[in-house]
């Protein structure tokens, strides 16, 4: 009798156990999207920042709905973007960032310009965006460490599309020193980091212009490397810095 | 037998209370005929919305949001006006409080009283219930207006909605334009204005209220219109974010002609205010915060302890009149907005002057450099050995024990961020002082009793404290967290007046002449200064630009929590906040020379403020987002 009963408990609980297991019918998301956002006048790709202040791609998945909430994936700081945990999907894809608008639209809200691609992401998907930026910010030569111990960088600054209607006035110029290779407007450090600052139409001068900022706050510590870019901005918008890339320099 | 009778009757008895039916409204809940049909209901139920109206008063922070006590990252440490030791630079509004969620409610309370009330009309007279209509409009205007200023258009409800209802779509709306918004807070206001009372009880709005709210509101629209640069539009065409240019004289006429219907009900508070006189002109303005009946308050909220209170007496008092929390100096003001103000030695660039020919300038008392400055600067801000509650405020960043042969040079180099050097500075890192020895053999503490301390952020760390809104003879023993009670002025006349003047400003800019704009400007921002013991402009051509008018709502509305709310109008907010980092006025003692002299220098800190431009407009919670699909997201986020 007693052997039954625990014939019958073992069978129980093996059987109770056992349909505790689950199973997730839904593949784990896995499908990659990569690409880069390319400056059209160079042909390289545009540099920004880390974090929200730089480029961002926008996903718009349509292939449930008609009016989806967007799913945005940052840049790297070098133009380019990497995300591999996309479920497989049709996608409208744009960018966002220091460059004319993709998609813009009238006063009225209607959609006057679209250059955002619809794409059925599966596998690795490559999308690549050919953009104008609103300001293409260029090294002259190399950054150079100067006697007293600071740092001089030259560059100059053109306008990156012809339309007038993003050639908004300059309003800043920084060059951004860091200890680390990521740096840009929101990582810096603002003690060695000039800035100048330009009210109304007075920078439009400068355009084309060889322009050189050293650094302040006096000698740099030695015996490390910085990292610089310049970053430029205008007054459209968001205000997004274009930047330059990033230099390595040493201060023995 | 007997025994029988009972039986019966007591069955009796039991058979007819079962007939009284159970289907009886429970009496433990309020129902709306309790509310609706006696005064005293009403006057519970507007208490109830009035205490949930999203005003940033006293019990406000950007980082906790509304109604909550601990203030110690004050506003005003997010503007520029002040620094605060808890306040390491610039920031939107914590979106994790953000008053979305709570505005929505009240305005569904103010949308249940307006639907229900008129069920009740024929208790009352047509008055009364017209001017409570109108307080409810004025209740739902206030609250969509705190919602437009900050996110740009929103979902107009303006009807109880009712779930779960047949049709959930109905529920899912959309955000209205920008523009849409403030037309509807106009309309609320305009009717507020046309219904309510001429009077009402105090922390309640009457007609003037509502005109004075109306004037703000169409002040901060204009302003958008002209200066905005952001555009957003949904996919129906509704532009969420930014007004048309061209909608920039119907707003600022709209806030024109609100202002001069308050004209006639209030006026500046001059009680003690005498002409020359600048003690009584100090006085007067001091007095003016804390004059229940003051002439000038338009709308206020009131506390009461120990019911409804606040903490700002206990978080900001100066250090050596701390209370028995331990908290001080949390609201700093800046030497960037002490320079706002006139009567004080300045450079050519406008900066205030310290030394003459490269050398210090020395003074017997700290007070000596601010002889002559503008009553308003002392009664809003402490100034480095100015009276307080019977003390004075001593604050000294250290002793100078230097030569003082020849004069003192700067101790630091112009515009250098470094910290002070310790060759030839005795300093304190705390309130625990060793007093140190001078030359003539006395002893003196290297720091002052409120600062400035090198390693304790609870003293006045610009070199000023705060003043406004500090109750004057309020004992120590009451300097505490939640047991302040002064009434927060969330409206006052000087307000109107400055609206007034920026929108006449503004009207002339564009171009209107249907009247002489400029000279009705001149005569607002005259009257302001005028009370304010300032120098007055000679002439409307005074008003060169339009920083004329806004320094003048700077200084007048300082630590009102008001400033953050005009930077973003004017959009300034991110030129003026770019890696910047605010100056203090550093006092010392020179133990040769038994002077002091002031160093005027960048904050020691070295706290940088960068104003991010996509919080013009601010992030909508993601968790209202997923709630509806119709809803979209500010550009940037």
């Amino acid at each position: 009798m007693k052997k039954i009963l625990y014939t019958i408990a073992v069978c129980a609980i093996a059987l109770g156990g056992s349909s505790c297991k689950k199973l997730d019918n839904y593949e784990e998301p896995q499908e990659t999207l990569t690409g880069s956002v390319i400056d059209a006048g160079t042909g390289k790709t545009l540099q920004t920042e880390n974090g929200g202040g730089g480029t961002r791609i926008k996903l718009l998945e349509i292939s449930w709905s008609d009016n989806p909430t967007p799913f945005y994936i940052a840049s790297m700081q070098d133009g380019t973007f990497n995300y591999t945990k996309l479920f497989a999907g049709k996608n409208k894809i744009s960018a966002e960032g220091a460059f004319v608008p993709l998609v813009q639209t009238d006063g009225s809200g209607a959609t006057t310009v679209d250059k955002s691609q619809t794409v059925d992401i599966k596998g690795t998907t490559t999308v690549n965006f050919s953009v104008d930026p609103l300001l293409r910010v260029e090294w002259v030569g190399e950054p150079v460490l100067n006697a007293d111990g600071t740092v001089s960088a030259s560059f100059k600054i053109t306008r990156g599309t012809s339309d007038p209607a993003f050639q908004n006035d300059i309003t800043d110029v920084h060059l951004f020193l860091n200890s680390n290779k990521f740096v840009g407007n929101n990582n810096y450090d603002n003690r060695y980091s000039p800035q100048t600052d330009f009210s109304g139409s007075s920078a439009n001068a400068q355009l084309g212009q060889t322009i050189t900022l050293t650094t302040k706050g006096g000698p740099l510590p030695t015996k490390r490397d910085y990292f610089v870019r310049i970053g430029a901005r205008t007054n459209y918008g968001l205000k997004y810095y274009n930047y330059t890339d990033v230099k390595t320099i040493s201060v023995p | 037998m007997k025994k029988n009778i009972y039986i019966i009757i007591c069955f009796l008895v039991c058979w007819t209370t079962a007939c009284k039916k159970l289907d009886v409204p429970p009496i433990n809940i309020i129902q709306d005929k309790d509310v609706f049909t006696s005064t005293g209901g009403i006057q519970a139920y507007m208490a109830r919305i009035y205490s949930e109206l999203p005003i940033e008063d006293f019990r406000y922070s950007p980082q906790r949001g509304l109604n909550f006590f601990w203030i110690i990252s004050p506003f005003p440490a997010v503007t520029g006006e002040a620094l605060s030791r808890d306040q390491n630079g610039a920031m939107q509004e914590n979106v994790g409080e953000s008053p979305w969620g709570d505005c929505y409610k009240l305005i569904r309370d103010a949308n249940y009283f307006i639907e229900n009330m008129p069920k009740y009309a024929s208790t009352y007279t047509p008055a009364q219930v017209n001017s409570w209509l109108g307080e409810a409009r004025f209740i739902r205007a206030l609250t969509y207006f705190a919602l437009v200023k900050r996110y740009g258009g929103v979902p107009i409800v303006d009807k109880v909605l009712e779930y779960p209802t047949a049709n959930i779509d109905d529920l899912n709306i959309a955000r209205a334009s920008e523009e849409a918004v403030y037309d509807f807070v106009a309309a609320d206001l305009d009717f507020a204005y046309a219904n309510l009372s001429e009077s009402n009880q105090a922390g309640r709005a009457n007609r003037y209220a509502a005109a004075a709210f109306k004037s703000r509101a169409m002040l901060y629209a204009g302003s958008i219109a002209k200066y905005n640069t952001t555009t957003l539009s949904d996919g129906a065409g509704n532009r969420v974010c930014g007004i048309p240019s061209s909608k920039a004289v119907t707003y600022f006429k709209a806030a024109y002609d609100a202002a001069l219907l308050v004209a006639p009900k209030y006026s500046l508070y001059k009680k003690v205010w005498a002409a020359g006189d600048k003690e009584a002109q100090f006085q007067n303005y001091v007095n003016m915060f804390y004059d229940e009946s003051s002439n000038e308050n338009i709308f206020v909220k009131q506390y009461h302890y120990p019911e409804s209170v606040h903490g700002y007496d206990a978080y900001n008092v100066p250090r050596q009149l701390m209370g028995g929390n331990g908290y001080s100096s949390a609201v700093n003001p800046t030497l960037n907005y002490v320079e706002l103000f006139d009567g004080l030695p300045k450079n050519a660039d406008g900066t205030l002057r310290t030394t003459t020919s490269g050398k210090y300038d020395l003074y017997t008392n700290t007070m000596d450099l601010f002889a002559n400055a503008e009553p308003r600067l002392r009664a809003t801000v402490i100034l480095p050995g100015d009276q307080f509650k019977g003390q004075s405020i001593e604050i000294r960043r250290g002793i100078y024990t230097g030569s003082s042969a020849g004069g003192i040079s700067p101790i630091l180099a112009p515009g250098s961020t470094s910290n002070y050097p310790t060759a030839n500075i005795v300093q304190s890192s705390n309130a625990n002082q060793t007093p140190y020895k001078l030359p003539d053999g006395t002893t003196m503490n290297p720091a002052g009793l409120s600062g400035v301390f090198t390693g304790d952020g609870t003293c006045a760390i610009s070199g000023f404290s705060i003043r406004k809104y500090l109750v004057p003879d309020k004992p120590t023993s009451e300097v505490l967290e939640n047991r302040s009670d002064q009434t927060w002025i969330e409206m006052r006349y000087a307000e109107v007046l400055l609206n007034r003047a920026e929108a006449a400003y503004e009207l002339n800019a564009l171009g209107q002449n249907d009247k002489d704009y400029l000279q009705d400007a001149f005569l607002d921002i005259n009257q302001i200064r005028e009370r304010a013991g300032a120098t007055l402009l000679a002439g409307p051509g005074d008003l060169s630009n339009v920083n004329v008018v806004r320094k003048e709502r700077r200084k007048e509305l300082g630590f009102e929590n008001k400033i953050w709310w005009d930077m973003r109008r004017w959009r300034t907010a991110d030129t003026e906040q770019n890696s910047t980092i605010y100056r203090v006025l550093m006092p010392f003692y020179s133990a040769n020379d038994k002077k002091y002299f002031f160093d005027a220098r960048t904050d020691e800190r070295n706290v940088r403020y960068t104003f991010d431009v996509r919080w013009y407009y601010e992030e909508i919670p993601n968790g209202e987002i997923q709630k509806s699909q119709k809803l979209i997201q500010n550009p940037g986020y």
